[in-house]
């Protein structure tokens, strides 16, 4: 529908306005109103600077927030500024000759005012205003040749399967729609990730072909937070050379995906290669020193040799991670005589274990993460601190009416209860069921390899490590720089994409990652997915950890482990204290333990993940941190100030 | 000396609603030999800025105050708190700070602006 009338608008405005519990009519809920229009005028124009209309309202909604449910007044008062706003409309319309003003005169009403909540919030998000003013004027959409139709060829390496979907052909198509054709290189995702990401070549009209670029395509909320995240907080500290996002994102109506153009400013021919499928093409020993002479000092200038004292409580930085601490079923916003239990800052995590299936939780002051319409879900979380702290204690909220309440990322929620349908540990001991173990996977201690008798079992154990305070160290982190995201560039030089979790965490977050990413995509490969095999790779983490000689493995495996040491080097250096590793081993049990989680980790490179948390825990609990005397039980992280270790 | 400022709300029902006050009609409080000048705001109708129809607004919420030829902006420990813009997110006011015309600062749920002065 184009150019409609006004009394369909003010129905949608309307709606909005109860749905927040506003009960008046603001500009706010004009300017949504025009968005919710499919097809309209308002939703094209903002398609046509890369957002997306959803994204936009909820921008909006996290600027106005909601109403309390209790009414101040009857009826449905218009705001002074939507009346300044009607009446410009109306003359528009008028001067026009027409009795009522349509979509075109308010939406040039409401740029024309100029001062509005939808203004400052496009503002905001980095809308040209200018640009929205003079095409809201002239803008006619045009079905007949909207999509201009560009051929898309495979290279003999782009993977026949999965094939792309058909919105990821429509938006690809969009993205490149100046070209005539394109050829779709080679698949540069390692599938932690619904993303694609794949290395794509333009060819002009005349057949000559443009520099390669990564596209990344993914849901839209997802892309346009990272394009938002990108002008936030990476794009000041780049090294010169490297991967750019130098366009605004590719959206469409038709799809909830979009996507995004990573370009190299180097400008080169040679097709670019990542990690995990170029490491053998680089030599897996080369594979090491590079990350140690190119990588770090690269981009370590301005991220992790940039670090400042940083002191947190693992959770902070950590919690996030893990599956959600609840799933509740949905009970409704009113509070009740029978809840068993209230959660709020700060947590207290020994009374969540406390809790059955079917008590009534009311959680207070949490805020929303994720909302998953086709599930009648929303994920919540603590909300508050760091940028890893507010995605900290997630809850998945279920059976959820998600028609009838309007709940958008961002909201803060006063209270939301529900019934208790799932905890934390039955989530992670199914993923420890996937990997078929022969052992008790509920038993304080796990049969490991031979040098440790007792191996901790890290899917009890993590429980204490999270109250733990670790004195290290805050950086700007890439925050998954796994294999796939580091690509080699032109003379060997080092690239990074995908930067949708990059913020200022903690230091060593990254060199865990990596070292995760290491095992899994290099080391697994060649030792091999049975239970024995993942024993052998604990054997030889555990002699690294200790700073030992590799015990007797087959030699092409003990070759493989040569990145993994490279790695270990560059933590030494990152480390807050120097040679005080307990402060690794946090970072390491937690992103092994989150790994065992992954359905999409082959199950030789989870049953590995097992084995290293738990040496990890092992390692910290044989380097004993400083205990406060009087402590109430003898744990070994419990009540501790800091990992110091005392020997 | 003579003090006058005019405040815009920003956001909720009276988006757009401008408030003027002015030692000219007895509004603030006028302090140090009339070189200081004190604004209260709230929720309750002897405000000399009255927000009426938001909750999160407490009785007696902020003050604006006028002295060393600025304006300053200073939280009564309301209950929901009082915050200003800031580019990637709004900064809680605690105790008194600087505020700068057409900056916006927020009581509970309602934005507000200092108009510049009409010429």
């Amino acid at each position: 529908m184009f150019n409609i009338a006004l009394r369909d608008i003010l129905i949608n405005a309307k709606q909005e306005s109860f749905r927040m519990y506003h009960y008046y009519l603001g500009v706010e809920h004009l300017f949504i109103g025009l968005l919710e229009i499919q097809g309209g005028l308002t939703r094209s124009l903002i398609e046509a600077q890369g957002l997306t209309a959803d994204y936009v309202i909820d921008a909006i909604r996290r600027q106005t927030g909601k109403g309390s449910q209790q009414r101040l007044w009857a009826g449905i008062q218009h705001t002074p500024r939507a009346n300044i706003v009607m009446s410009i409309g109306n003359d528009l319309a008028l001067e026009d000759g027409r009795q009522e003003m349509n979509e075109r005169d308010l939406l040039i009403a409401i740029l024309e005012e100029n001062d509005s909540i939808p203004i400052r919030v496009m503002r905001k998000l980095g809308v040209d205003l200018e640009m929205l003013a003079r095409e809201s004027r002239t803008f006619v959409p045009d079905y007949t040749n909207s999509h201009p139709y560009v051929q898309i060829d495979y290279s003999p390496d782009f993977p026949v399967s999965p094939a792309l979907n058909e919105n990821q052909l429509f938006i690809l198509r969009r993205m490149f729609d100046e070209y005539s054709q394109i050829r779709v290189e080679r698949r540069l995702t390692g599938g932690y990730t619904q993303a694609l990401i794949a290395l794509v070549t333009p060819k002009q009209g005349d057949g000559s072909e443009d520099a390669p670029v990564v596209v990344k395509i993914d849901s839209a909320d997802l892309i346009l937070d990272e394009a938002m995240r990108y002008d936030q907080y990476v794009k000041t500290s780049l090294p010169p050379l490297t991967a750019r996002l130098e366009e605004k994102p590719t959206t469409a109506e038709s799809t909830d995906l979009a996507g995004l153009k990573y370009t190299f400013v180097a400008g080169v021919n040679r097709t670019e290669q990542n990690l995990r499928l170029g490491a053998r093409d680089l030599g897996i020993q080369r594979v090491g020193r590079w990350l140690q002479e190119e990588l770090y000092p690269y981009f370590g200038r301005t991220w992790w040799q940039a670090r400042k004292p940083y002191r947190f409580q693992v959770w902070q930085e950590y919690d996030w991670l893990l599956p959600p601490i609840l799933t509740l079923e949905y009970a409704g916003e009113e509070p009740s005589s029978s809840i068993q239990h209230v959660l709020r800052d700060p947590i207290r995590r020994r009374k969540l274990t406390e809790l059955e299936y079917g008590d009534l939780v009311a959680v207070e002051n949490f805020s929303v993460q994720r909302v998953y319409p086709e599930k009648d879900m929303i994920q919540i979380a603590i909300g508050k601190g760091s940028e890893a702290a507010k995605r900290a204690y997630k809850i998945n909220v279920k059976n959820i009416n998600l028609a009838q309440n309007a709940y958008y990322r961002g909201e803060t929620l006063e209270r939301i209860m529900g019934r208790v349908w799932k905890n934390r540990e039955e989530l992670l001991q199914h993923a420890a069921g996937e990997i078929f173990p022969t052992f008790d996977t509920r038993a304080d201690h796990i049969p490991g390899i031979p040098e440790v008798e007792k191996l901790p079992n890290p899917l009890l154990a993590y429980e204490d490590l999270l109250e733990l305070h670790v004195n290290g160290s805050l950086s700007k982190i890439h925050g998954d720089l796994h294999l796939g995201n580091i690509l080699v560039g032109p003379n060997e030089s080092a690239f990074l994409i995908d930067f949708a979790q990059t913020r200022d965490g903690h230091a060593l977050f990254d060199w865990a990652t990596l070292e995760i990413s290491l095992i899994n995509d290099l080391i697994v490969p060649v030792a091999g997915q049975e239970w024995t095999n993942a024993a052998q790779i604990a054997r030889c983490v555990y002699a690294i950890n200790r700073g030992a000689a590799l015990p007797n493995v087959p030699p092409e495996l003990a070759e493989s482990f040569a990145p993994l040491q490279a790695v270990r080097d560059i933590v030494n250096e990152c480390l807050a204290k120097q040679d005080k590793w307990a402060e690794y081993f946090v970072a390491l049990t937690m992103c092994s333990l989150r790994a065992v989680t992954w359905d999409t980790m082959s199950i030789g490179g989870r049953r590995a993940m097992l084995l290293i948390a738990g040496l990890a825990l092992h390692e910290l609990r044989a380097r004993p941190t400083r205990s406060t005397p009087g402590a109430r039980t003898p744990s070994y992280f419990e009540d501790s100030n800091d990992t110091d270790i005392t020997s | 000396m003579e003090h006058k400022i005019s405040i815009m709300v920003m956001s909720g029902v009276e988006d757009g609603q401008l408030h003027t006050c002015a030692t000219a009609n007895n509004d603030g409080l006028l302090e140090l030999d009339n070189e200081a000048w004190v604004l209260r705001l709230g929720r309750h109708a002897d405000n000399d800025i009255c927000i009426r129809n938001d909750t999160y607004v407490s009785r007696y919420h902020a003050r604006l105050h006028w002295r060393d030829h600025r304006w300053w902006l200073e939280d009564c420990n309301s209950r929901n708190g009082t915050f200003v813009e800031d580019r990637v997110e709004d900064a809680r006011v605690f105790g008194t700070i600087p505020v700068e015309i057409n900056q916006l600062f927020c009581l509970g749920h309602t934005w507000l602006r200092i108009q510049p002065p009409e010429e």
